[in-house]
C-alpha cells in the first residue's frame, strides 16, 4: 500500500485508504543516483505537472556526477482520444469569432428590446444568428484527415467511406437540432433518422451496431458466390432497413443473384419479388422537408398528404404480403428474408426489435415504421424510454446521456453530459444554444448563485473554459474574449491572466499590452511595462530598462536607477564612451516628466560637449555656453550632490579662462556657496568621496576667488 | 476569365499548421515556376523549434494551394529573425534565436531541398540574451546581427569553416538596445530601437553609428519600439521603418531629423487614415505595383510599403492615399514576406497556428 505514514511528521501527510478505487503508480524516470531529500510538484503549462526532484547531499561532502536535483515535466492524460490537441487548438481559435460575434448581437438585440419595450427579444433575425453561429461551430469540427471519395462506384460496396465521424461532432448536430433549429420541431424524428445514418459508426467501439454489421459483411461479401443462401445478407439487409438506410437495402437487394443474365429465365417468379420489395422500399413516404439528391423514398411536407401515402404504401405491402407468389418462389431464404423485410416495413415491434442492436436503433426504426407521426418532446421521451426498457444497454455511450438529457428537457443534465463527455469547451459554447429559446433554460443558466459565489452558470462554464485557455502558452490570447463576457469576475480575471503573463520577450509583451489596449485596463499596462523595466534593467539592458520605466512613467524607479546610472557616469563618460551615453540620452528625450531624476544627464551630455568642442580649439563661444550649462546643472536641484565638485574640476578651465572672467559675481557667488555647502557636507558620515586627486577642492576654491575678484574688477 | 479575375483581384488562401509560425520566408526558386518557402515552426506539444524548406504548390488539382515540407532542421531555440538571401544559386538561410546564437543554413533546391546547417556562432558573448534581428547581405557573405543587449556583429562567412567568426562593430554595454536591421549597401546597414530612434552605420566609419535618427520626435505623446526596417535598392538615402501604435515612418537622411509619416500615431491630425493602431511587425516596400515603374515616381515620394500587424492587418500604403486592405484576420499576422521574382505573391504567418497565401493578379 503506497503513501501510507503513520508518521506524519515525516511528510507523507495523505493516506490512501486501501479501498479507493485502483490507484495507479506511474514510475517517473528521474535519473538521480543519490537517495532523494525532497520533491516539489507544481503545476506547469496546459495539463503538465512539473516535479522538481532534489537529491540529498552526499555524506561525505564530496561532489558527485547527478547531485543537485532535476525538473521532470509530466503530462497528464492525452486528451479526448478522438481529437488531437493541434486539432483542439483549431477549434479553440476558430470559436472566437462565432461566439464573439454572437455575443455583440445578443447585447444589439437586448438593447434594442428595452428601447421598444413591446417586441419580444427573440423574433426576427435572432434564429438566422443562432444558425449561424450553430453552423459555424460545426464547421470547424471536421476532421481534417477526411478520406478520399472514390471516384468509381463499386457496385459491389455499399457502404462509403466519406468523413471520419466523431462524437464531437455528432453531440454538437444534436444540440443544434432540438435547440438551434427550433421551426423545424415536427422534422425532428427524420432529422434524428438522418443523425443515425451519419453517426451510428460512433457507437460501433462498445456494441455491435447495424454498421458494424454492415462493415462486417462488406469485407466477407468477396468470398460470396450466391449471396441470397447466406443468412446474414438477410440479417444485414433487415437491420439496414430498420434504420432507415433505404439506399444501402435497395443496393444490396440488386446484389441478389437472380438478377443474373444466366438465371433470370428460370428465377423469374423470385426476381419479381425482390424487385418488387426493392421498388416498395424505394416508394416508402417520409414526413420531411426534402431529401438530399439520389436519397430514395418519397418526401411530403404536409401531414395530410402523408398520411394518404403513408395507408396507401402500407396497403401495397399488405398485398405483397398476402401474394399468391410467395409460393412459386422456390428459393426458402429469399422467401422467409424478403416476408421479414416486410414484416419491419410494416412495423412489427418483435421484428423491429430484432433487426436493431441498441436502443437507439429501435427508437429510430420505431420513428420509421411504428410511429411516423410522433410530435413533442414528451412523446418523443416515452418512446425513448420504452426503447431503452426493450434493449437495455450495460455501459451507455455519451452520446446517448446527451440523447436523453436533450429529450427529458432537463437542462442540467444536457449541461453535465457535455462537461463530462465533450469538456469545457464544449461546454462554453454549447449554453448559447441552450439558452437561445428557452426562457426557462435562461433563468436557470443566468441565475445568479450563492453556491457559486454569485455568479452563474453560464458564467462559471465561461470561465473555465477561460482558465483552460489561459493554461496553454498558445491560446491564452483568445482567454480574454470569454472573460470579458462574464459579468461578475470577469474582468478581474482577465487583470490576473495579464499580470501574470512573461515579460521577458518584447514580443508577447507588447501582444498583453496590445489586450489591455483593447481593454482599456491602463493600470495593468502600467504595471506590466514596469516589470518588464526592471526585468530588463536587471540583466544589463539598461535602454529597455529605462524606456519601459519611461512608458509607464514610474518616476519612483527611474530616479533609483538613476542613482546607479551615475555612478556608471562618474566612471565612464570619457570620449570614447561618449557614443554608448549618446543613444540612451537621446532616448531620454528633453521632456524631464518622463526622465525623472535621468534630466542631469541630459543637461550634463550638453555640458561636456560644449568643454570638448573648448578642447578642440573653438573660441569663447563655447565657452559661454559650457558655463551656461554648468550654471544650469549647479541651480538644477536634481544634480546630484556628489556631482558638484566633478563638475567644478572639469570646469577649471573656464574658472581660469585667460582673456576674460567668463562667470560674473553672482554666478561665481553661486557657486561659491554651492562649494560650502560641499565642505559641510563632506563632515556628514554618509558623504561619498568623489575620485579627485586631494588637492582638487582647493583648486577649485582658489580658482573660483581669483574669478571673483576679475569679475568684480570687470563690473 | 480574365473578367472574373477583375471581379476577384485577390486570392487568399489558409493553410493550417497545427504549429506556431515564428517566422516565414520565400525562398528564391530555381525555376521560374518553382516556389519554396523557408518556415520557422514552433512545435508547443513538444517544445521543439525547428526551420522547414516547404515546396508551395499553387495550383494542385483543389484550387488551394497545397506546402509540401522538402527538408526541416532542428533549432537549439527558438527563432527570432529569419532572413534569406536571394542571389545565391543555393539559397542561403539566416537564423538567429532566443538563445542568442546565429545559424547560417544552405538549402539544395535542386535536390530536394535538403537543408544543411553550413555554420553557427553560439560563443558566450555572441549576444547576451536574444539576439533580435539579422540581415543577410544580398549575395550572402555577411550577416549582421543586433540585440537588445546593445552588441551589433558582423558574421562573415567566406570558406568553408563551420565555426563562424564574428567582429563586434559596436557594444553600447546595454544602454541602447536595437530591436531591428537592414542592410543598405555593402558598407552600411541601419539599425532601430526604442523610442523609435534608427540608427546609421558604416564600416568605414568604426565606433558607432555614423548618423541618428533622434527619437522621440513624437513629443513624448507616444512612443514606441521600431520592429522592422527596410531599404529600396534604388533609394539608399530612405530608410522605412514599422513600430508600435501602428506607426509607419520613412526617414530621409538628407532631410536630417523630421520623420515622414505614413500611417499611426504621431501624426497629429495628418490626413491619412489610422489603418491601425497596434504592434506593425513588419515592414517591406512592395514591388507588385499596378501603374508605371518606379523611376517614374519622384524620388522625395515613398515608394508603396506592405505592412502587417499586431490587431490582423495586411496592407499596403502608398503616400497621400487611403491605404489598401489586403486582409483583416481576427488574430495577428506577426510576419510576411513578399515574392521576389514575383511580387504578386504574398505569404504571412497567422498567431493561430496558420499561414496565409495571396495571389494578387
Amino acid at each position: 500500500m503506497p503513501g501510507v505514514s503513520s508518521d506524519s511528521a515525516r511528510g507523507a501527510l495523505v493516506p490512501l485508504s486501501p479501498e479507493s478505487p485502483a490507484a495507479a503508480v506511474y514510475p517517473l524516470r528521474h535519473g538521480l543516483k543519490s537517495p532523494i531529500s525532497r520533491l516539489s510538484i507544481s503545476w506547469s503549462r496546459g495539463n503538465s505537472l512539473r516535479v522538481s526532484v532534489f537529491a540529498a547531499p552526499s555524506s561525505d561532502g564530496s561532489v558527485n556526477d547527478g547531485d543537485g536535483g532535476k525538473v521532470v515535466e509530466v503530462k497528464l492524460g492525452g486528451g479526448d482520444g478522438e481529437i488531437s490537441e493541434a486539432h483542439w487548438r483549431r477549434m479553440a481559435y476558430g470559436s472566437v469569432s462565432p461566439f464573439a460575434l454572437l455575443q455583440s448581437r445578443k447585447n444589439a438585440v437586448s438593447s434594442l428590446s428595452k428601447m421598444s419595450m413591446n417586441s419580444s427579444p427573440y423574433d426576427g433575425d435572432w434564429w438566422d444568428y443562432i444558425m449561424e453561429y450553430s453552423k459555424d461551430i460545426n464547421a470547424l469540427l471536421v476532421n481534417q484527415k477526411s478520406a478520399s471519395v472514390p471516384v468509381l462506384d463499386d457496385p459491389k460496396s455499399f457502404i462509403t467511406k466519406g468523413e471520419e465521424p466523431t462524437s464531437l461532432k455528432a453531440a454538437w448536430e444534436l444540440l443544434e437540432m432540438f435547440y438551434a433549429e427550433k421551426p423545424s420541431h415536427s422534422w425532428l424524428p427524420e432529422r434524428l433518422v438522418d443523425w443515425l445514418a451519419d453517426y451510428d459508426s460512433l457507437f460501433s467501439g462498445t456494441h455491435p451496431t447495424v454498421h458494424s454489421k454492415l462493415v462486417d459483411f462488406q469485407k466477407e461479401l468477396v468470398n460470396l458466390q450466391v449471396v441470397e443462401d447466406d443468412p446474414k445478407y438477410w440479417e444485414v439487409m433487415s437491420s439496414a432497413l430498420a434504420v432507415g438506410w433505404l439506399n444501402i437495402v435497395v443496393k444490396m437487394l440488386r446484389l441478389h443473384g437472380s438478377y443474373r443474365l444466366d438465371q433470370l429465365s428460370n428465377r423469374e417468379t423470385e426476381n419479381g419479388l425482390v424487385e418488387a420489395v426493392a421498388v416498395l422500399i424505394s416508394k416508402m413516404p417520409r414526413m420531411r422537408l426534402e431529401h438530399e439528391a439520389g436519397k430514395l423514398g418519397e418526401c411530403y411536407k404536409a401531414k395530410p398528404d402523408f398520411v394518404k401515402a403513408w395507408e396507401k404504401w402500407r396497403g401495397q405491402i399488405n398485398k405483397l404480403d398476402s401474394s399468391a407468389f410467395w409460393f412459386q418462389c422456390a428459393h426458402q431464404q429469399t422467401r422467409e428474408g424478403l416476408r421479414s423485410m416486410l414484416q419491419i416495413m410494416l412495423g412489427n415491434a418483435n421484428s423491429l426489435c430484432s433487426a436493431t442492436y441498441n436502443w437507439i436503433e429501435l427508437y429510430i426504426s420505431h420513428f420509421l415504421y411504428m410511429r411516423p407521426l410522433t410530435v413533442g418532446l414528451e412523446s418523443m421521451y416515452s418512446l425513448a424510454q420504452k426503447s431503452i426498457q426493450l434493449k437495455p444497454m450495460a455501459s451507455a455511450h455519451r452520446l446517448m446521456g446527451l440523447i436523453i438529457g436533450i429529450l427529458g428537457e432537463n437542462t442540467e443534465v444536457v449541461l453535465a453530459e457535455c462537461l463530462k463527455g465533450f469538456g469545457p469547451w464544449m461546454v462554453a459554447h454549447a449554453i448559447e444554444l441552450l439558452t437561445a429559446g428557452s426562457d426557462h433554460a435562461e433563468m436557470l443558466l443566468h441565475e445568479e448563485r450563492q453556491n457559486l459565489g454569485g455568479i452563474s452558470i453560464e458564467e462559471l462554464h465561461r470561465l473555465v473554459y477561460a482558465q483552460v485557455l489561459s493554461s496553454f502558452p498558445l491560446t491564452w490570447q483568445i482567454a480574454p474574449i470569454y472573460l470579458i463576457s462574464c459579468m461578475k469576475h470577469g474582468m478581474v480575471l482577465l487583470q490576473i491572466l495579464l499580470s501574470k503573463q512573461p515579460v521577458q520577450d518584447n514580443q508577447l509583451l507588447l501582444k498583453s499590452i496590445e489586450i489591455c489596449r483593447l481593454y482599456e485596463l491602463h493600470s495593468v499596462t502600467s504595471n506590466i511595462m514596469k516589470i518588464a523595466g526592471v526585468h530588463h534593467w536587471k540583466h544589463g539592458r539598461k535602454g529597455s530598462g529605462v524606456f519601459w520605466l519611461q512608458q509607464a512613467r514610474d518616476e519612483y524607479r527611474l530616479n533609483r536607477i538613476a542613482l546607479q546610472l551615475f555612478d556608471s557616469v562618474g566612471k565612464t563618460i570619457s570620449d570614447e564612451s561618449f557614443k554608448q551615453w549618446e543613444g540612451l540620452i537621446q532616448l531620454l528625450g528633453s521632456d524631464s516628466k518622463t526622465a525623472g531624476g535621468l534630466e542631469f544627464l541630459h543637461k550634463y551630455r550638453d555640458f561636456k560637449k560644449s568643454l570638448r568642442q573648448i578642447h578642440d580649439g573653438k573660441a569663447t563661444d563655447s565657452a559661454r555656453q559650457a558655463v551656461e550649462s554648468l550654471i544650469s546643472l549647479m541651480k538644477n536641484p536634481s544634480t546630484p550632490q556628489r556631482f558638484w565638485l566633478p563638475l567644478l574640476y572639469d570646469s577649471l578651465k573656464l574658472l581660469n579662462w585667460k582673456e576674460r572672467p567668463l562667470l560674473n559675481v553672482s554666478q561665481t557667488n553661486l557657486l561659491l556657496n554651492k562649494l560650502q555647502e560641499l565642505s559641510m557636507a563632506r563632515l556628514r558620515p554618509d558623504f561619498i568621496e568623489s575620485e579627485l586627486p586631494p588637492q582638487a577642492l582647493n583648486s577649485v576654491r582658489l580658482a573660483l576667488g581669483t574669478n571673483l575678484g576679475r569679475a568684480i574688477l570687470e563690473e | 476569365m480574365a473578367f472574373a479575375e477583375s471581379q476577384n483581384p485577390l486570392r487568399v488562401y489558409r493553410i493550417p499548421q497545427s504549429r506556431y509560425i515564428d517566422s516565414v520566408r520565400w525562398l528564391s526558386p530555381v525555376s521560374p515556376s518553382d516556389r519554396f518557402a523557408a518556415i520557422a515552426y514552433f512545435d508547443a506539444d513538444t517544445n521543439s523549434p525547428s526551420i522547414e524548406i516547404a515546396y508551395v504548390d499553387p495550383n494542385p488539382q483543389s484550387s488551394s494551394p497545397t506546402l509540401t515540407p522538402q527538408s526541416s532542421w532542428t533549432s537549439p531555440s527558438r527563432i527570432s529573425s529569419l532572413r534569406t538571401a536571394h542571389s545565391t544559386p543555393q539559397p542561403l538561410l539566416a537564423a538567429a534565436t532566443f538563445s542568442g546564437s546565429l545559424h547560417i543554413l544552405a538549402s539544395d533546391l535542386i535536390n530536394g531541398g535538403v537543408m544543411e546547417s553550413e555554420a553557427t556562432v553560439s560563443q558566450l558573448g555572441f549576444h547576451s540574451g536574444p539576439v533580435s534581428a539579422v540581415d543577410l547581405r544580398e549575395g550572402g557573405i555577411e550577416c549582421v546581427s543586433v540585440g537588445e543587449d546593445g552588441r551589433v556583429n558582423l558574421v562573415s562567412f567566406v570558406g568553408d569553416s563551420s565555426k563562424l567568426n564574428y567582429r563586434r562593430i559596436f557594444d553600447s554595454n546595454g544602454l541602447v538596445g536595437y530591436t531591428a536591421v537592414k542592410w543598405a549597401s555593402p558598407s552600411e546597414f541601419a539599425t532601430g530601437g526604442y523610442g523609435f530612434g534608427i540608427q546609421w552605420w558604416d564600416q568605414r566609419t568604426p565606433g558607432g553609428p555614423v548618423l541618428q535618427f533622434k527619437g522621440n520626435w513624437c513629443q513624448g505623446k507616444t512612443s514606441g519600439i521600431v520592429h522592422s526596417i527596410d531599404i529600396h535598392p534604388s533609394r539608399k538615402h530612405t530608410c522605412l521603418a514599422g513600430g508600435s501604435s501602428g506607426t509607419v515612418f520613412a526617414w530621409d537622411r538628407r532631410a536630417a531629423q523630421q520623420p515622414i509619416v505614413l500611417s499611426g500615431a504621431g501624426t497629429g491630425e495628418a490626413p491619412n487614415s489610422l489603418l491601425s493602431e497596434s504592434e506593425v511587425w513588419e515592414v517591406q516596400y512592395d514591388r507588385y505595383t499596378r501603374r508605371s515603374n518606379i523611376g517614374n515616381i519622384s524620388s522625395t515620394r515613398i515608394l508603396p510599403v506592405m505592412i502587417c500587424s499586431e490587431d490582423g492587418i495586411l496592407a499596403v500604403i502608398e503616400q497621400g492615399e487611403e491605404p489598401l486592405e489586403l486582409l483583416a484576420e481576427p488574430c495577428a499576422i506577426n510576419s510576411f514576406d513578399i515574392d521576389r521574382q514575383n511580387p504578386s505573391n504574398v505569404i504571412c504567418s497567422l498567431e493561430w497556428e496558420s499561414l496565409a497565401i495571396l495571389t494578387r493578379s
